[in-house]
């Protein structure tokens, strides 16, 4: 079967407005497994998106990656993270340090400002699929937001996976892929994070009873 | 020959980590672990006469490149990693004897200690920046345990702290690689090499660059994050509090200077394209935030541990502005005060260590008569202090002073301010800025030098508080504090002939490429 590039690059962006579209559910939820959902639910979009770069190009070592994508974020990551939420005695965000609307809205400028610092890159790419790079930024863009914004370990390890799944894209979309050893490189280090900052999320369980990062502030100046 | 000793240097960590778990007398992971670090310096040696004979080469199939200023990082970590494993023998083997932790530990200890190296060589032989990162990523998830290994809620919180802050620096440092490569692409076709250096040098004046302009400033604050520096830095001073005494030495010594060698290999690429006074003026001006803050800093400090690990931005603040200015000179004292300062530091956290076990405090308040209550470490405490005060005959007096003559001469590169800031409407002539900053730094020398002497003759002189033990034994512990004294006032007066030849062949490969 044969798409045309030009439908083939309009799928592609789609795919990719669809993973950003999750980025702003995640901002806006506060209940934490409601969170790990959503970031799986992304992580299949990534899958999709992938997939689809792999038919356009041919490109066999893309496949690859959008398979261990599929295991490792949309499979094993959630499932740690189901369980870890499991022990926690709070299981909402209570408290953020940027309510809901005033993040959407900062989310919606960092947008702006990715598509502003990659408009004028973005012309000199000759792949067909390069308009994902600004999604891309904007997606890192905001789980870095997200980082910042909320207190509970999960939910930031959440925002610091949703910034991988921002740069798995802009590495997918903008360049057919990184090189095959990087790339699994990436997912190994990823998934032994997500494994240790479970692990973390347990023992500052047991030594805090809560893992509202806010408690941790012995070590002040 | 050389092909033997790259895998030597890979293969000999990876053993030895696997080898430390399934060891269970703690004499024997010592004996593993001293067998692997003297078979990597040997290692080291071998490529640094390669190096230095043949100029640089490629193995195991493009995928390890080395050259001077690779040889030279590798010496780093072989000389600091030999020193702290000589240290960890008495330093673990004490802990264990006062039940602070269980012998079972031990090997978790070993192993993480053993992959964190063998991520930092990987770091340091990687032709490709993609394998660079994937390896620099590594070195976090090998340490976050490591310093929180003492498994208090400080040490908890921050071996998370450390987690998270230098995992979100790195994915920005990965969005840096992913441009360099799209801009690669243009010119190198989608090859899985089109993210090797060697494949990139040749080819960087063909490469986009407003693209690398933008990758750089992600690399910079990516890695910037792993070296501490200004404003990214804030999990660095709690990192080095609560962090076993040897594991920060590492930290310190080593894991520092691998991200700014990581950094300086990006500029070799960027430069090419963009004019060397854009990446010049970036690292120039971290370089100065990363100074002054910690300048300031160190005045109000009360924790040793803290003010070491300020004054370890203070150090990497310095080196940064050297390489930022560049030129020989300022190239030259850039590459040779990482070096003193990887010894200094390392051997002044080797004595905040056996301080910490002799008078339980972290507090410099605390500590009074070490002179008395610890001969050796006293000393040790009083070199270091001085070496990085930056005092003469200390080799750290020359790398700085020659830092410090560049900038004079050459000023900081600042026309990129004008010419893509665009915001920044204040040109300062080029006569009068040189003149400024050079009056900054040394004003912030001056800061740094006095809090620093003001709080370790505190600690040296006096009489130590009741209930402490007095006099110090000799042991194997000893022994690194020594040779890194003596190759501290050394190197001062005069460097080894290799040594000279490595710093100065680096050198050249920086100002060239």
């Amino acid at each position: 079967m044969q798409i045309s590039p030009h439908i083939g690059s309009q799928l592609v962006d789609l795919c990719s407005a669809l993973l950003l579209l999750t980025c702003f559910a995640i901002v806006a939820q506060r209940r934490l497994s409601a969170c790990v959902d959503l970031f799986a639910l992304q992580s299949a979009f990534l899958v999709l998106t992938a997939a689809l770069v792999a038919f356009l190009t041919g490109n066999p070592h893309i496949y690859i990656a959008a398979a261990l994508t599929g295991v490792i974020k949309v499979v094993i990551i959630p499932r740690v993270l189901k369980k870890v939420i499991e022990r926690l005695n709070v299981k909402r965000e209570l408290v953020m340090n940027v309510n809901v609307p005033a993040g959407l809205l900062i989310c919606g400028a960092l947008v702006m400002l990715a598509f502003f610092i990659t408009q004028p890159i973005i012309p000199l790419g000759f792949l067909l699929t390069r308009d994902s790079l600004a999604i891309a930024l904007a997606i890192v863009l905001i789980g870095f937001f997200t980082m910042i914004a909320r207190q509970k370990a999960v939910s930031q390890l959440v925002g610091f996976l949703v910034m991988e799944n921002g740069l798995f894209l802009g590495a997918t979309a903008a360049t057919y892929g990184m090189p095959l050893i990087v790339e699994l490189g990436v997912f190994f280090d990823v998934l032994i994070a997500a494994l240790i900052a479970g692990i973390y999320t347990n023992r500052l369980q047991d030594a805090f009873d809560n893992v509202d990062t806010n408690h941790l502030t012995t070590l002040k100046e | 020959m050389p092909m033997i000793a790259v895998l030597v240097l890979l293969i000999a960590p990876l053993l030895a980590g696997g080898l430390s778990l399934i060891v269970h007398r703690s004499a024997l992971l010592h004996a593993i672990n001293l067998t692997s670090m003297s078979l990597l310096v040997t290692a080291e040696i071998m490529i640094t006469r390669t190096v230095l004979r043949d100029g640089p080469f490629t193995e195991l199939g493009q995928l390890v490149y080395l050259d001077a200023l690779s040889a030279f990082i590798l010496f780093i970590i072989g000389a600091v990693g030999l020193a702290c494993s000589l240290y960890m023998r008495s330093y673990m083997d004490d802990q264990v004897a006062r039940g602070v932790i269980a012998p079972r530990r031990l090997n978790l200890f070993f192993f993480l200690f053993h992959m964190f190296l063998l991520a930092m060589v990987l770091a340091t032989v990687a032709n490709s920046v993609g394998v660079q990162w994937v390896a620099i990523e590594a070195t976090t998830l090998a340490t976050t345990f490591l310093i929180a290994f003492w498994r208090r809620r400080e040490s908890l919180e921050a071996g998370w702290k450390y987690l998270i802050l230098c995992s979100v620096g790195i994915s920005l440092a990965l969005f840096g690689v992913v441009l360099t490569y799209y801009s690669s692409l243009h010119v190198l076709g989608n090859v899985s090499e089109a993210l090797n250096v060697t494949q990139l040098l040749p080819v960087a004046d063909q490469l986009n660059p407003h693209v690398l302009k933008l990758a750089f400033i992600f690399i910079l604050v990516g890695y910037g994050t792993k070296v501490g520096l200004v404003p990214m830095h804030s999990w660095l001073p709690d990192a080095y509090t609560e962090a076993p005494a040897p594991v920060v030495a590492m930290l310190a010594g080593v894991l520092e200077i691998v991200a700014v060698y990581a950094i300086l290999r990006m500029r070799m690429i960027v430069d090419h394209a963009v004019s060397p006074s854009f990446t010049g003026g970036l690292l120039a001006l971290l370089g100065f935030a990363s100074f002054v803050t910690a300048a300031f800093f160190l005045l109000i400090q009360h924790n040793y541990k803290r003010l070491f690990a300020y004054s370890s931005i203070e150090h990497m603040g310095i080196a940064m502005i050297g390489f930022g200015v560049g030129g020989p000179l300022g190239t030259f004292g850039g590459l040779f005060h990482l070096l003193n300062h990887a010894f200094a530091k390392s051997m002044a956290f080797f004595a905040a260590g056996n301080i910490h076990r002799r008078f339980h405090s972290v507090e410099i308040s605390q500590v009074q008569g070490l002179a008395i209550a610890q001969p050796w470490t006293a000393m040790a405490l009083m070199i270091s202090g001085l070496a990085l005060s930056a005092l003469p005959p200390f080799a750290s007096f020359v790398s700085e002073v020659q830092i410090v003559t560049a900038l004079a001469a050459q000023g900081v590169p600042g026309q990129w301010l004008t010419s893509n800031g665009g915001m920044v409407t204040f040109a300062l002539s080029d006569q009068f800025s040189s003149l400024s900053l050079t009056g900054l730094f040394l004003l912030c020398s001056v800061l740094a030098f006095s809090a620093l002497l003001y709080r370790i003759t505190g600690m040296v002189w006096g009489t130590p508080p009741e209930g402490i033990v007095r006099g110090e034994g000799w042991t194997l512990g000893h022994l690194p504090i020594v040779v890194l004294a003596a190759a501290l006032v050394g190197f001062g007066f005069f460097l080894p002939q290799p040594l000279r030849q490595l710093l100065e062949h680096a050198t050249q490969i920086l100002l060239l490429h």
